[in-house]
């Protein structure tokens, strides 16, 4: 079994095309930068961009970092810490970045943290020197925003995408 | 006796076996295919041939008949060929079930085209309809796309023309285009009244295209409607049973949005032929004449496949990639296929379940088998078989699945996800619909399909709002992704 880095579907053996999204699994991914009708965009923009916000006690969070082939499943706790450590003996408590490339993309050590309520995750950049991103708009720090499904988060220079599962 | 099928090839043993090798060759495949070991539609027919033909090697006295009436038969030439390729030649072992697509290409004769003298005779019926909605420009059209095509006709075709609102009334009897001047002339006093009732037009345009019926020629009817015909479908669907028996193949063209296309998919494929949505009345004229010419340029006709796949392996869908991209019925075997043109190739994909835990080593998949009347040759039911096998291995190497599977299989993707997003929209699973359209959105951006991408956006937004798709939206998207499909495959020359 296979499952999908796009949208997490889990698919059989041998199937080449997910049978949930159609993200391909094999071969070199083709991107085709192409401009959308400026008129077209505004109007989808919103409902297409960004999914829902809604974060069940049952969800999971799956997070795809740019450029690594398999996704990661994550259980957010109340206040999921993201950053990196210096000591490869001694991770972070939360979501540890460091095999990641974290030092070099300019993540700092307690960068930001992801925190559980009630329906909902929030994001909140805690003070980092390089700045946490939430679909390109940068974070005031200390001052949560809501996750959406989709959404892409970026970390110093570090991308990733969050799903909710 | 029928000499002209290879025994040998059917029973997978050279021609110099002996009665034992026969014998054994005989009791393999019966283990593979006899219907009490093996449920799959397709196997049952496949045993059906593997008995015959041991009904004959089995006895040398019969055998050395065979070989004898055979002699005549043997400087025949391959005139066409499978080429089957797998997403994978050695699978991993695994205790789960795996996914295999097979691309089953079948190519005409090299230089087919130089060799035949002409193009191939067609018996040609038009099923036009005249209801009231075709009044105006539709008509007007499809009048001139009518007479374009008794333009193209020579006086070896034989061309009837049947107009239906809701009672048929036949145009122009089946008979030779000699007079085209006069025919035409026919066609030009066509009016529009009356509603939809498409079994009035199609029994009568059957009847037609039965006067002049010929296994040498292509044998064809074109179907053009515009609404929706109600409560004679079933009719309909039988009826193109007993024409697709005959030899006669249907294709069908919607002009417009309030046609059905899920019932003239379904007539169509039943007979080997496929569904043009046509948008504007404009494009009438262009997509019946390239329907003509493509029957014009016909190679073999009536082509059947067969999948028999092992009674452990299951066959989950097949789809004919070119000509005219279609869903094909998996549970009626054999399977029309419908038209091989000149120096063309035919493409099917298929898609196989494989079972858990298989030995490793070699395995038989699946046979298959692609029957055709040759026109040009006048070789009736030629047939050709291919059998599949792939190696199961614990640690295969790394293999990247062939271009040309990756292309088609890549375009069916999008075509299946639009499909399934229409599903779900129908049943009222409106979330699953809107995030099943955007998806598309997305994959057909990937591909660069922008139109198409953003009407699928559209839809998404239209199914939020209103909670249903629009139905030329509908239409659009669907037949769109589905032309897709008919885009050249690169690198398919590679495998």
């Amino acid at each position: 079994m296979k499952s999908c880095p796009y949208c997490a579907h889990v698919n059989r053996e041998g199937v080449l095309f997910c049978e949930e999204c159609g993200h391909p699994f094999s071969g070199k991914p083709v991107l085709i930068t192409s401009q959308l009708m400026q008129d077209e965009f505004d109007n989808v923009q919103g409902r297409l961009t960004w999914g829902t916000a809604r974060f069940d006690p049952s969800s999971k969070l799956v997070i795809h970092i740019r450029d690594v082939a398999e996704p990661m499943l994550l259980e957010p706790t109340e206040e999921t810490l993201l950053g990196r450590s210096d000591d490869p003996a001694q991770p972070l408590v939360g979501l540890d970045l460091s095999p990641y490339g974290a030092a070099e993309h300019g993540v700092s050590r307690r960068h930001a943290a992801i925190r559980r309520g009630e329906d909902t995750l929030t994001l909140v950049d805690l003070g980092s020197t390089n700045g946490t991103h939430l679909n390109g708009q940068r974070l005031i720090p200390n001052q949560p925003r809501v996750l959406r499904d989709g959404d892409e988060i970026r970390l110093g220079k570090l991308i990733f995408h969050i799903f909710f599962k | 006796m029928d000499a002209s099928q290879n025994l040998y090839v059917i029973l997978g043993v050279p021609p110099e076996a002996t009665q034992d090798d026969i014998r054994e060759a005989y009791r393999v495949a019966a283990r593979r295919f006899h219907p009490d070991a093996n449920r799959n539609e397709g196997a049952d027919h496949v045993f059906r041939d593997i008995a015959t033909a041991y009904e004959v090697l089995g006895n040398p006295l019969n055998r050395a008949e065979y070989d004898n009436a055979r002699r005549k038969f043997q400087d025949e030439p391959a005139y066409f060929t499978l080429r089957v390729t797998p997403s994978k030649r050695v699978l991993n072992m695994l205790e789960e079930p795996q996914v295999l697509y097979l691309l089953l290409e079948i190519v005409s004769m090299r230089g087919a085209a130089q060799q035949k003298r002409q193009s191939a005779r067609l018996n040609l019926t038009l099923v036009l309809d005249r209801s009231t909605s075709m009044k105006g420009a539709r008509l007007e059209r499809v009048k001139f796309a009518a007479q374009q095509i008794i333009e193209q006709l020579t006086p070896e075709d034989v061309l009837s023309v049947v107009t239906f609102s809701d009672r048929s009334d036949v145009l122009i009897p089946a008979s030779t285009v000699t007079d085209k001047l006069a025919l035409r002339a026919m066609v030009n006093m066509m009016q529009a009244d009356g509603g939809t009732e498409i079994f009035h037009g199609l029994s009568a345009g059957v009847e037609q295209c039965k006067r002049h019926l010929g296994t040498r020629m292509v044998n064809h009817i074109i179907l053009l409607t515009d609404g929706r015909t109600f409560g004679d479908e079933q009719r309909c669907l039988e009826l193109a049973n007993t024409a697709a028996a005959d030899g006669i193949s249907i294709s069908a063209m919607g002009i417009g949005d309030e046609w059905n296309d899920a019932f003239l998919d379904d007539l169509a494929s039943r007979t080997g032929g496929s569904t043009t949505y046509i948008n504007a009345p404009s494009a009438v004229v262009k997509f019946l004449n390239e329907r003509v010419r493509a029957l014009g340029d016909a190679y073999a006709e009536r082509l059947h496949l067969t999948i028999a796949p092992d009674a452990d392996v299951k066959l989950e869908s097949v789809f004919r990639l070119s000509p005219n991209p279609q869903a094909l019925d998996i549970t009626r075997e054999p399977v029309p296929l419908g038209t091989l043109e000149a120096n063309k190739t035919a493409l099917v994909l298929i898609q196989l379940q494989m079972p858990p835990g298989h030995k490793v080593g070699f395995r038989t998949v699946a046979r298959l088998d692609v029957t055709g009347d040759i026109l040009s040759f006048g070789r009736l039911g030629y047939k050709v078989l291919s059998d599949l096998s792939v190696e199961i291995s614990e640690s295969p190497p790394p293999e990247e699945p062939p271009l040309a599977v990756l292309d088609a299989l890549g375009k069916l993707t999008l075509y299946r996800m639009q499909q399934k997003a229409e599903q779900s929209i129908s049943k009222g699973n409106l979330v699953d619909g809107t995030r099943q359209l955007e998806n598309l959105a997305t994959r057909l951006l990937a591909s660069g399909h922008e139109e198409l991408a953003q009407m699928a956006m559209v839809e998404a937004r239209r199914v939020s709002n209103t909670q249903s798709l629009s139905e030329e939206g509908r239409k659009s998207l669907k037949y769109g992704t589905r032309m897709l499909l008919a885009l050249p495959v690169p690198g398919g020359e590679e495998t």
